[in-house]
Protein backbone atom coordinates (compact mmCIF):
# COMPACT_ATOMS: atom_id res chain seq x y z
CA UNK A 1 0.00 0.00 0.00
CA UNK A 2 2.66 2.20 0.85
CA UNK A 3 6.48 1.52 -0.23
CA UNK A 4 9.66 3.62 0.70
CA UNK A 5 7.78 7.12 1.40
CA UNK A 6 9.92 9.42 1.87
CA UNK A 7 8.11 13.41 2.85
CA UNK A 8 10.12 16.47 2.96
CA UNK A 9 7.93 19.87 3.18
CA UNK A 10 9.03 22.69 1.67
CA UNK A 11 10.15 24.56 4.59
CA UNK A 12 12.95 21.42 5.12
CA UNK A 13 11.33 19.51 7.25
CA UNK A 14 11.73 16.52 6.90
CA UNK A 15 8.72 14.39 8.09
CA UNK A 16 8.91 10.59 6.95
CA UNK A 17 12.16 8.51 5.76
CA UNK A 18 11.02 5.76 3.60
CA UNK A 19 8.64 4.34 5.44
CA UNK A 20 6.75 0.58 4.11
CA UNK A 21 3.83 -0.35 4.98
CA UNK A 22 1.17 -2.78 3.65
CA UNK A 23 -2.18 -3.70 4.78
CA UNK A 24 -3.99 -6.49 3.20
CA UNK A 25 -7.98 -6.26 2.61
CA UNK A 26 -10.00 -6.28 5.96
CA UNK A 27 -6.54 -5.87 8.18
CA UNK A 28 -7.48 -3.17 10.87
CA UNK A 29 -3.80 -1.56 11.62
CA UNK A 30 -3.24 0.93 14.10
CA UNK A 31 -0.60 3.35 14.27
CA UNK A 32 0.87 4.50 17.15
CA UNK A 33 4.40 7.07 17.23
CA UNK A 34 5.67 10.24 19.30
CA UNK A 35 3.49 13.77 18.82
CA UNK A 36 4.95 15.31 15.48
CA UNK A 37 6.18 11.93 14.09
CA UNK A 38 4.48 11.85 10.66
CA UNK A 39 1.15 9.79 11.48
CA UNK A 40 -1.36 12.47 10.11
CA UNK A 41 1.18 13.34 7.01
CA UNK A 42 1.43 9.70 6.04
CA UNK A 43 -2.40 9.17 6.12
CA UNK A 44 -2.44 12.83 4.45
CA UNK A 45 -0.31 11.08 1.75
CA UNK A 46 -2.13 7.81 1.61
CA UNK A 47 -6.08 10.46 0.78
CA UNK A 48 -4.03 12.70 -1.37
CA UNK A 49 -4.27 15.46 0.33
CA UNK A 50 -0.28 15.98 0.28
CA UNK A 51 1.91 14.72 -2.47
CA UNK A 52 5.04 12.82 -1.65
CA UNK A 53 8.87 13.60 -2.09
CA UNK A 54 10.10 9.88 -3.08
CA UNK A 55 8.15 6.72 -2.86
CA UNK A 56 5.19 4.74 -4.06
CA UNK A 57 1.85 4.80 -2.89
CA UNK A 58 -1.31 2.57 -4.08
CA UNK A 59 -4.76 3.44 -2.35
CA UNK A 60 -7.85 3.37 -3.76
CA UNK A 61 -9.07 6.50 -3.22
CA UNK A 62 -12.10 6.32 -4.84
CA UNK A 63 -13.76 3.87 -1.96
CA UNK A 64 -11.96 6.21 0.81
CA UNK A 65 -13.13 7.12 4.21
CA UNK A 66 -11.05 9.70 6.43
CA UNK A 67 -11.62 10.99 9.80
CA UNK A 68 -9.86 14.18 10.89
CA UNK A 69 -8.86 14.26 14.67
CA UNK A 70 -11.60 16.76 15.48
CA UNK A 71 -15.29 15.71 14.06
CA UNK A 72 -14.92 18.59 11.24
CA UNK A 73 -18.65 18.86 11.00
CA UNK A 74 -20.29 22.11 9.06
CA UNK A 75 -21.55 23.85 12.11
CA UNK A 76 -24.13 25.50 9.92
CA UNK A 77 -25.58 22.18 8.66
CA UNK A 78 -27.96 20.26 10.91
CA UNK A 79 -26.61 16.29 11.67
CA UNK A 80 -28.55 14.93 8.71
CA UNK A 81 -27.62 17.74 6.45
CA UNK A 82 -23.82 17.16 7.50
CA UNK A 83 -24.13 13.23 7.60
CA UNK A 84 -25.24 13.62 3.87
CA UNK A 85 -22.70 16.10 2.51
CA UNK A 86 -20.50 13.39 1.07
CA UNK A 87 -22.78 11.66 -0.48
CA UNK A 88 -24.08 14.97 -2.22
CA UNK A 89 -20.95 16.12 -2.99
CA UNK A 90 -20.70 12.50 -4.85
CA UNK A 91 -24.03 13.56 -7.06
CA UNK A 92 -26.07 10.64 -5.07
CA UNK A 93 -29.61 11.46 -5.60
CA UNK A 94 -32.02 13.39 -3.02
CA UNK A 95 -33.73 10.16 -1.73
CA UNK A 96 -31.25 8.22 -1.70
CA UNK A 97 -29.09 10.27 0.17
CA UNK A 98 -31.68 10.78 2.81
CA UNK A 99 -32.53 7.27 3.49
CA UNK A 100 -28.42 6.05 3.76
CA UNK A 101 -27.76 9.06 5.85
CA UNK A 102 -31.32 8.24 8.56
CA UNK A 103 -29.96 4.71 8.21
CA UNK A 104 -26.07 5.62 9.47
CA UNK A 105 -27.56 8.07 11.69
CA UNK A 106 -29.51 5.29 13.76
CA UNK A 107 -26.56 3.11 13.25
CA UNK A 108 -24.32 5.18 14.96
CA UNK A 109 -27.12 6.15 17.68
CA UNK A 110 -28.15 9.34 16.90
CA UNK A 111 -31.61 9.18 16.30
CA UNK A 112 -33.91 11.96 17.36
CA UNK A 113 -30.57 14.32 16.75
CA UNK A 114 -31.29 14.36 13.11
CA UNK A 115 -32.26 18.59 13.21
CA UNK A 116 -29.50 19.21 15.92
CA UNK A 117 -26.71 22.01 15.03
CA UNK A 118 -23.22 20.73 16.15
CA UNK A 119 -22.97 23.08 18.31
CA UNK A 120 -25.46 21.53 20.36
CA UNK A 121 -24.04 18.10 20.56
CA UNK A 122 -21.86 16.75 23.42
CA UNK A 123 -17.70 15.82 21.74
CA UNK A 124 -18.76 11.79 21.31
CA UNK A 125 -22.19 12.85 19.87
CA UNK A 126 -20.18 14.79 17.37
CA UNK A 127 -17.68 12.17 17.01
CA UNK A 128 -20.22 9.73 16.26
CA UNK A 129 -21.67 12.09 13.42
CA UNK A 130 -18.77 12.36 11.53
CA UNK A 131 -18.33 8.62 11.78
CA UNK A 132 -21.56 8.17 10.12
CA UNK A 133 -21.03 10.67 7.53
CA UNK A 134 -18.03 8.96 6.46
CA UNK A 135 -19.72 5.51 6.75
CA UNK A 136 -22.58 6.55 4.16
CA UNK A 137 -20.05 6.12 1.72
CA UNK A 138 -19.87 2.54 2.35
CA UNK A 139 -15.91 2.89 2.22
CA UNK A 140 -13.51 0.03 1.49
CA UNK A 141 -10.91 1.69 3.29
CA UNK A 142 -10.71 3.66 6.44
CA UNK A 143 -8.39 6.08 7.48
CA UNK A 144 -8.92 7.35 10.90
CA UNK A 145 -6.59 10.50 12.47
CA UNK A 146 -6.23 10.26 16.26
CA UNK A 147 -10.54 10.26 15.95
CA UNK A 148 -10.87 9.53 19.29
CA UNK A 149 -7.98 11.92 21.06
CA UNK A 150 -9.87 14.34 21.84
CA UNK A 151 -12.58 12.17 24.07
CA UNK A 152 -12.65 11.44 27.59
CA UNK A 153 -11.62 7.84 28.83
CA UNK A 154 -15.52 6.76 28.84
CA UNK A 155 -16.65 7.77 25.59
CA UNK A 156 -13.89 7.04 24.31
CA UNK A 157 -14.14 3.12 25.40
CA UNK A 158 -17.75 3.46 24.55
CA UNK A 159 -16.98 4.66 21.31
CA UNK A 160 -14.11 1.91 20.59
CA UNK A 161 -16.79 -0.40 21.09
CA UNK A 162 -18.97 1.11 18.42
CA UNK A 163 -16.38 0.81 15.82
CA UNK A 164 -15.91 -2.54 16.66
CA UNK A 165 -19.58 -3.09 15.90
CA UNK A 166 -19.72 -0.83 12.46
CA UNK A 167 -16.73 -2.14 11.56
CA UNK A 168 -17.91 -5.95 11.99
CA UNK A 169 -21.03 -4.58 9.80
CA UNK A 170 -19.48 -2.89 7.29
CA UNK A 171 -16.06 -4.80 6.73
CA UNK A 172 -13.31 -1.95 5.61
CA UNK A 173 -9.94 -1.81 6.01
CA UNK A 174 -8.90 0.67 8.38
CA UNK A 175 -5.72 2.38 9.52
CA UNK A 176 -5.78 4.08 12.57
CA UNK A 177 -3.38 6.42 13.82
CA UNK A 178 -3.63 6.95 17.61
CA UNK A 179 -1.89 8.00 20.61
CA UNK A 180 -3.45 5.23 23.48
CA UNK A 181 -1.84 2.54 23.35
CA UNK A 182 -4.88 0.06 24.64
CA UNK A 183 -7.07 1.33 22.01
CA UNK A 184 -4.69 0.71 19.50
CA UNK A 185 -4.45 -3.51 20.72
CA UNK A 186 -8.28 -3.58 21.65
CA UNK A 187 -9.25 -2.53 17.65
CA UNK A 188 -6.19 -4.10 15.50
CA UNK A 189 -5.19 -6.80 13.79
CA UNK A 190 -1.88 -5.20 13.64
CA UNK A 191 -0.03 -2.10 15.72
CA UNK A 192 2.48 -0.76 14.00
CA UNK A 193 5.11 1.60 15.80
CA UNK A 194 6.88 4.58 14.35
CA UNK A 195 10.25 5.95 15.27
CA UNK A 196 10.04 10.33 16.17
CA UNK A 197 10.72 12.55 13.15
CA UNK A 198 11.32 11.69 10.57
CA UNK A 199 9.19 9.05 11.15
CA UNK A 200 10.10 5.58 10.32
CA UNK A 201 8.18 1.98 10.61
CA UNK A 202 10.41 0.47 13.94
CA UNK A 203 8.06 -2.36 15.45
CA UNK A 204 4.69 -4.15 13.98
CA UNK A 205 2.91 -6.63 16.17
CA UNK A 206 0.33 -8.84 15.29
CA UNK A 207 -2.65 -8.81 17.47
CA UNK A 208 -4.51 -12.16 17.73
CA UNK A 209 -6.91 -11.91 19.66
CA UNK A 210 -10.47 -13.53 18.58
CA UNK A 211 -12.69 -11.28 17.09
CA UNK A 212 -15.16 -9.93 17.34
CA UNK A 213 -13.47 -8.10 20.69
CA UNK A 214 -15.56 -8.01 23.50
CA UNK A 215 -14.80 -5.58 26.81
CA UNK A 216 -13.76 -8.18 28.67
CA UNK A 217 -10.72 -8.44 26.86
CA UNK A 218 -9.68 -4.97 28.13
CA UNK A 219 -9.36 -7.02 31.50
CA UNK A 220 -7.22 -9.71 30.74
CA UNK A 221 -3.76 -10.23 31.06
CA UNK A 222 -2.86 -11.40 27.43
CA UNK A 223 -4.17 -7.58 26.60
CA UNK A 224 -2.17 -6.00 29.73
CA UNK A 225 0.92 -7.69 28.39
CA UNK A 226 0.51 -7.14 24.67
CA UNK A 227 0.08 -2.94 25.83
CA UNK A 228 3.48 -3.33 27.74
CA UNK A 229 5.49 -4.70 25.21
CA UNK A 230 4.06 -2.39 22.82
CA UNK A 231 4.94 0.44 25.78
CA UNK A 232 8.39 -0.65 25.39
CA UNK A 233 8.74 -0.76 21.97
CA UNK A 234 7.45 3.15 21.59
CA UNK A 235 9.89 4.08 24.33
CA UNK A 236 12.75 2.47 22.61
CA UNK A 237 11.13 4.17 18.97
CA UNK A 238 11.50 7.94 21.63
CA UNK A 239 14.76 7.15 22.62
CA UNK A 240 16.73 6.03 19.34
CA UNK B 1 11.31 19.35 63.05
CA UNK B 2 7.88 17.87 61.72
CA UNK B 3 5.87 20.58 60.27
CA UNK B 4 2.87 21.60 61.76
CA UNK B 5 -0.09 21.54 59.27
CA UNK B 6 -0.66 24.71 58.10
CA UNK B 7 -3.62 26.58 59.72
CA UNK B 8 -6.63 27.30 57.32
CA UNK B 9 -8.65 30.30 56.71
CA UNK B 10 -11.75 28.58 56.09
CA UNK B 11 -14.65 30.79 54.79
CA UNK B 12 -18.29 29.27 54.20
CA UNK B 13 -19.60 29.95 50.79
CA UNK B 14 -23.20 30.01 51.42
CA UNK B 15 -25.32 28.98 48.85
CA UNK B 16 -27.19 30.67 45.76
CA UNK B 17 -30.65 29.56 45.13
CA UNK B 18 -31.75 30.06 41.54
CA UNK B 19 -33.77 33.39 42.02
CA UNK B 20 -37.49 33.79 40.43
CA UNK B 21 -37.18 34.53 36.79
CA UNK B 22 -38.32 38.77 36.89
CA UNK B 23 -41.77 38.86 35.55
CA UNK B 24 -42.42 40.71 32.75
CA UNK B 25 -42.75 44.51 33.91
CA UNK B 26 -39.65 43.97 36.09
CA UNK B 27 -38.34 42.77 32.38
CA UNK B 28 -39.00 45.39 30.78
CA UNK B 29 -38.00 48.05 33.28
CA UNK B 30 -34.43 46.73 33.71
CA UNK B 31 -34.61 47.12 30.22
CA UNK B 32 -35.88 50.57 29.36
CA UNK B 33 -35.20 52.49 32.17
CA UNK B 34 -31.44 53.52 32.25
CA UNK B 35 -31.71 54.67 28.43
CA UNK B 36 -34.93 56.49 29.25
CA UNK B 37 -33.26 57.99 32.38
CA UNK B 38 -30.27 59.10 30.04
CA UNK B 39 -32.54 60.76 27.81
CA UNK B 40 -33.80 62.75 30.11
CA UNK B 41 -30.89 63.72 31.13
CA UNK B 42 -29.61 64.72 27.82
CA UNK B 43 -32.82 66.55 27.38
CA UNK B 44 -31.98 68.91 30.87
CA UNK B 45 -28.83 69.27 29.14
CA UNK B 46 -29.78 70.47 26.54
CA UNK B 47 -32.13 73.45 28.11
CA UNK B 48 -29.60 74.08 30.43
CA UNK B 49 -27.10 74.90 27.55
CA UNK B 50 -29.49 76.81 25.64
CA UNK B 51 -30.79 78.91 29.06
CA UNK B 52 -26.61 79.80 28.84
CA UNK B 53 -27.56 81.29 25.20
CA UNK B 54 -27.70 84.65 24.50
CA UNK B 55 -31.38 85.37 23.26
CA UNK B 56 -30.12 86.21 19.79
CA UNK B 57 -28.86 83.25 19.43
CA UNK B 58 -31.30 81.15 21.36
CA UNK B 59 -32.64 80.01 17.93
CA UNK B 60 -29.67 77.82 17.27
CA UNK B 61 -31.23 75.86 20.01
CA UNK B 62 -35.13 75.03 18.89
CA UNK B 63 -37.19 74.78 22.09
CA UNK B 64 -39.08 71.29 22.32
CA UNK B 65 -42.45 72.86 22.27
CA UNK B 66 -41.23 74.69 18.88
CA UNK B 67 -40.19 71.44 18.01
CA UNK B 68 -43.76 70.25 18.14
CA UNK B 69 -45.76 73.09 16.98
CA UNK B 70 -43.35 73.87 14.04
CA UNK B 71 -42.38 70.58 13.09
CA UNK B 72 -43.82 67.15 14.18
CA UNK B 73 -47.43 68.83 14.58
CA UNK B 74 -47.76 69.94 11.27
CA UNK B 75 -48.94 67.60 8.37
CA UNK B 76 -47.69 69.06 5.70
CA UNK B 77 -43.67 69.02 7.59
CA UNK B 78 -44.61 65.48 8.48
CA UNK B 79 -45.23 64.45 4.98
CA UNK B 80 -42.33 66.35 3.83
CA UNK B 81 -40.02 64.60 6.39
CA UNK B 82 -41.87 61.14 5.13
CA UNK B 83 -40.66 61.91 1.07
CA UNK B 84 -37.41 62.90 2.07
CA UNK B 85 -36.82 60.28 4.38
CA UNK B 86 -37.95 57.98 1.09
CA UNK B 87 -35.95 59.52 -1.26
CA UNK B 88 -32.80 59.29 1.08
CA UNK B 89 -33.64 55.80 1.84
CA UNK B 90 -33.58 55.16 -1.88
CA UNK B 91 -30.55 56.35 -2.71
CA UNK B 92 -29.04 54.43 0.10
CA UNK B 93 -30.27 51.09 -0.82
CA UNK B 94 -29.37 51.66 -4.49
CA UNK B 95 -25.85 52.36 -3.66
CA UNK B 96 -25.85 49.14 -1.27
CA UNK B 97 -27.05 47.49 -4.24
CA UNK B 98 -24.15 48.11 -5.90
CA UNK B 99 -21.57 48.14 -3.47
CA UNK B 100 -22.66 44.81 -1.91
CA UNK B 101 -22.37 42.32 -5.29
CA UNK B 102 -19.65 44.13 -6.46
CA UNK B 103 -18.01 43.99 -3.18
CA UNK B 104 -18.23 39.99 -2.81
CA UNK B 105 -17.30 39.91 -6.70
CA UNK B 106 -14.40 41.27 -5.62
CA UNK B 107 -13.87 39.36 -2.40
CA UNK B 108 -14.11 36.19 -4.17
CA UNK B 109 -11.60 37.28 -7.21
CA UNK B 110 -9.13 38.27 -4.23
CA UNK B 111 -9.60 34.99 -2.55
CA UNK B 112 -9.57 32.95 -5.83
CA UNK B 113 -6.50 34.53 -7.62
CA UNK B 114 -3.92 35.40 -5.20
CA UNK B 115 -2.06 37.69 -7.72
CA UNK B 116 -5.53 39.51 -7.82
CA UNK B 117 -5.44 39.83 -3.99
CA UNK B 118 -1.83 41.59 -4.35
CA UNK B 119 -2.90 43.70 -7.21
CA UNK B 120 -6.04 44.68 -5.99
CA UNK B 121 -5.90 45.18 -2.13
CA UNK B 122 -3.66 48.63 -1.86
CA UNK B 123 -6.50 50.40 -4.13
CA UNK B 124 -8.63 49.59 -1.60
CA UNK B 125 -7.01 50.78 0.72
CA UNK B 126 -5.83 53.37 -0.99
CA UNK B 127 -9.66 54.07 -1.87
CA UNK B 128 -10.71 53.79 1.78
CA UNK B 129 -8.06 56.73 2.61
CA UNK B 130 -9.60 59.25 0.44
CA UNK B 131 -12.31 61.32 2.11
CA UNK B 132 -15.07 60.70 -0.17
CA UNK B 133 -16.82 64.54 0.18
CA UNK B 134 -13.28 65.66 -1.34
CA UNK B 135 -14.29 63.97 -4.92
CA UNK B 136 -18.18 64.65 -4.74
CA UNK B 137 -17.58 68.00 -6.95
CA UNK B 138 -15.70 65.59 -9.64
CA UNK B 139 -18.35 63.45 -9.32
CA UNK B 140 -20.61 65.97 -10.14
CA UNK B 141 -18.68 67.46 -12.88
CA UNK B 142 -18.79 64.07 -15.01
CA UNK B 143 -21.99 62.73 -14.10
CA UNK B 144 -24.00 65.77 -13.65
CA UNK B 145 -26.22 66.26 -11.08
CA UNK B 146 -29.42 63.30 -10.72
CA UNK B 147 -29.63 60.00 -9.09
CA UNK B 148 -26.43 58.02 -10.44
CA UNK B 149 -23.97 60.28 -8.62
CA UNK B 150 -25.67 59.99 -5.35
CA UNK B 151 -25.86 56.72 -5.75
CA UNK B 152 -22.74 56.01 -6.80
CA UNK B 153 -21.06 58.56 -3.32
CA UNK B 154 -22.91 55.98 -1.49
CA UNK B 155 -21.51 52.82 -2.88
CA UNK B 156 -17.98 54.52 -2.41
CA UNK B 157 -18.81 54.73 1.34
CA UNK B 158 -19.41 51.60 1.83
CA UNK B 159 -18.03 49.64 -0.38
CA UNK B 160 -14.60 49.05 1.50
CA UNK B 161 -16.25 47.19 4.30
CA UNK B 162 -17.52 44.40 2.07
CA UNK B 163 -14.32 42.64 0.02
CA UNK B 164 -12.38 42.94 2.83
CA UNK B 165 -14.95 41.21 5.59
CA UNK B 166 -15.78 38.36 2.80
CA UNK B 167 -12.27 38.10 2.06
CA UNK B 168 -11.27 37.40 5.70
CA UNK B 169 -14.34 34.72 5.81
CA UNK B 170 -13.27 32.67 3.30
CA UNK B 171 -9.69 32.63 4.68
CA UNK B 172 -10.94 31.01 7.90
CA UNK B 173 -12.42 28.55 6.61
CA UNK B 174 -11.77 25.62 8.62
CA UNK B 175 -8.51 23.91 6.60
CA UNK B 176 -10.11 20.07 7.67
CA UNK B 177 -13.00 21.30 5.81
CA UNK B 178 -11.48 22.17 3.11
CA UNK B 179 -9.22 19.01 3.26
CA UNK B 180 -13.18 17.12 3.83
CA UNK B 181 -14.41 18.51 -0.18
CA UNK B 182 -10.68 18.24 -1.50
CA UNK B 183 -11.28 14.23 -0.66
CA UNK B 184 -14.59 14.23 -2.30
CA UNK B 185 -12.72 16.19 -5.34
CA UNK B 186 -15.12 18.49 -5.02
CA UNK B 187 -14.37 21.50 -7.38
CA UNK B 188 -13.78 24.87 -6.41
CA UNK B 189 -17.00 26.55 -6.86
CA UNK B 190 -18.39 23.28 -4.70
CA UNK B 191 -16.32 24.70 -2.20
CA UNK B 192 -17.24 28.50 -2.09
CA UNK B 193 -20.57 28.25 -2.25
CA UNK B 194 -21.26 25.07 0.33
CA UNK B 195 -18.02 25.72 2.57
CA UNK B 196 -17.29 28.94 2.11
CA UNK B 197 -19.68 31.54 1.51
CA UNK B 198 -21.75 29.57 4.73
CA UNK B 199 -18.81 29.94 6.93
CA UNK B 200 -17.74 33.47 5.73
CA UNK B 201 -21.17 34.26 6.25
CA UNK B 202 -21.10 36.13 9.84
CA UNK B 203 -17.97 37.69 9.23
CA UNK B 204 -19.27 39.07 5.86
CA UNK B 205 -22.76 40.20 7.88
CA UNK B 206 -20.41 41.97 10.85
CA UNK B 207 -19.10 44.18 7.42
CA UNK B 208 -22.59 44.48 6.04
CA UNK B 209 -23.61 45.99 9.04
CA UNK B 210 -21.07 48.67 9.32
CA UNK B 211 -21.75 49.27 5.57
CA UNK B 212 -25.71 49.59 5.85
CA UNK B 213 -25.04 52.45 9.01
CA UNK B 214 -22.78 54.24 6.77
CA UNK B 215 -25.20 54.02 3.60
CA UNK B 216 -27.53 56.58 5.14
CA UNK B 217 -24.66 58.64 5.75
CA UNK B 218 -23.39 58.70 2.75
CA UNK B 219 -26.72 59.42 1.14
CA UNK B 220 -27.17 62.72 3.09
CA UNK B 221 -23.30 63.78 2.68
CA UNK B 222 -24.08 63.62 -0.98
CA UNK B 223 -27.25 65.36 -1.03
CA UNK B 224 -25.77 68.42 0.47
CA UNK B 225 -23.66 68.48 -2.15
CA UNK B 226 -26.92 68.78 -5.06
CA UNK B 227 -30.08 71.01 -4.00
CA UNK B 228 -31.14 69.71 -7.22
CA UNK B 229 -33.82 66.71 -7.84
CA UNK B 230 -36.70 65.42 -5.34
CA UNK B 231 -34.92 66.16 -1.70
CA UNK B 232 -33.86 63.76 0.51
CA UNK B 233 -33.10 64.58 3.97
CA UNK B 234 -29.94 66.39 3.52
CA UNK B 235 -31.58 68.94 0.92
CA UNK B 236 -33.90 69.53 3.86
CA UNK B 237 -31.27 70.38 6.52
CA UNK B 238 -29.70 72.77 3.29
CA UNK B 239 -33.44 74.63 2.96
CA UNK B 240 -34.59 74.86 6.49
CA UNK B 241 -31.07 76.59 7.21
CA UNK B 242 -31.39 78.69 4.15
CA UNK B 243 -35.31 79.69 5.75
CA UNK B 244 -33.98 80.41 8.70
CA UNK B 245 -36.50 77.03 9.99
CA UNK B 246 -34.20 75.59 12.64
CA UNK B 247 -36.73 73.34 14.07
CA UNK B 248 -37.21 71.49 10.90
CA UNK B 249 -33.76 71.23 10.64
CA UNK B 250 -33.55 69.65 13.65
CA UNK B 251 -36.29 67.16 12.60
CA UNK B 252 -34.71 66.22 9.61
CA UNK B 253 -31.66 65.55 11.60
CA UNK B 254 -33.47 63.42 14.52
CA UNK B 255 -35.06 61.10 11.62
CA UNK B 256 -31.75 60.97 9.76
CA UNK B 257 -30.26 59.53 12.60
CA UNK B 258 -33.50 56.91 13.33
CA UNK B 259 -33.01 56.23 9.65
CA UNK B 260 -29.32 54.95 9.84
CA UNK B 261 -30.48 53.45 13.50
CA UNK B 262 -33.33 51.19 11.34
CA UNK B 263 -31.04 50.17 8.77
CA UNK B 264 -28.40 49.33 11.00
CA UNK B 265 -30.92 46.84 13.26
CA UNK B 266 -32.47 46.10 9.71
CA UNK B 267 -28.69 44.00 8.73
CA UNK B 268 -28.51 42.91 12.98
CA UNK B 269 -31.58 41.18 13.00
CA UNK B 270 -31.24 39.63 9.56
CA UNK B 271 -27.60 37.99 10.62
CA UNK B 272 -29.26 37.41 13.68
CA UNK B 273 -31.74 35.22 12.13
CA UNK B 274 -29.63 33.95 9.86
CA UNK B 275 -27.02 33.00 12.81
CA UNK B 276 -27.78 32.75 15.83
CA UNK B 277 -28.78 28.95 15.90
CA UNK B 278 -25.27 27.56 14.37
CA UNK B 279 -22.77 30.71 14.91
CA UNK B 280 -21.02 31.10 18.60
CA UNK B 281 -22.19 34.88 18.10
CA UNK B 282 -25.53 33.89 18.33
CA UNK B 283 -27.98 34.21 21.01
CA UNK B 284 -28.31 31.95 23.94
N1 LIG C 1 2.64 21.79 5.92
C1 LIG C 1 3.73 21.55 6.66
N2 LIG C 1 4.88 22.23 6.45
C2 LIG C 1 5.96 21.99 7.20
N3 LIG C 1 6.03 21.10 8.19
C3 LIG C 1 4.92 20.39 8.46
C4 LIG C 1 3.71 20.57 7.72
N4 LIG C 1 2.77 19.73 8.21
C5 LIG C 1 3.38 19.06 9.22
N5 LIG C 1 4.67 19.44 9.36
C6 LIG C 1 5.64 18.89 10.30
O1 LIG C 1 5.80 17.52 10.03
C7 LIG C 1 5.92 16.80 11.22
C8 LIG C 1 4.91 15.69 11.25
O2 LIG C 1 3.62 16.22 11.43
P1 LIG C 1 2.35 15.29 11.66
O3 LIG C 1 2.28 14.31 10.57
O4 LIG C 1 1.19 16.18 11.84
O5 LIG C 1 2.70 14.58 13.04
P2 LIG C 1 1.79 13.63 13.94
O6 LIG C 1 2.55 12.32 13.99
O7 LIG C 1 1.74 14.24 15.30
O8 LIG C 1 0.47 13.49 13.31
C9 LIG C 1 5.76 17.77 12.36
O9 LIG C 1 7.04 18.08 12.87
C10 LIG C 1 5.14 18.97 11.72
O10 LIG C 1 5.58 20.13 12.37
MG1 LIG D 1 -1.45 14.23 13.99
Amino acid sequence: MVDAVSMVFPDGTKALDKVTLAIKPGEFVSLIGPSGCGKSTLLRIAAGLESHTSGDVWVDRDSLGYTFQDATLLPWRKVLANVELLMELRGFDPAERRRIALEQIELVGLSGFENHYPRRLSGGMKMRASLARSLALNPAVFLFDEPFGALDEITRERLNDELIALYTVQKFTGLFVTHSIPEAVYLSTKVVVMSKRPGRIVASFDIAFPEPRSPELRYSSGFAEMCGEISLALRNAMEG
Amino acid sequence: MAKSPRKLAVERYLAKPLAARPGLSQRLAAALLPPLLMGVLVVIAYIWTRSGLETHRQFLMPTLEGLWTRAFSKPEVLGQLFNAAVTTLSIALAGLAISIPIGMLLGVVMFRFRVMERAIFPYLVALQSIPIPAIIPLLQSALGFGFLPKVLIVALFTFFSIPTTLLLGLKSVDRSIIDLFRLQKAGWPTMLIKAGFPSAAPTLFAGLRISAGLAVIGAIVSELFFLSGPGGLGQMLINAKIDFKYEQMYAALLVSSVLSISVYLLFSWLGNRLFSEWHESGGR
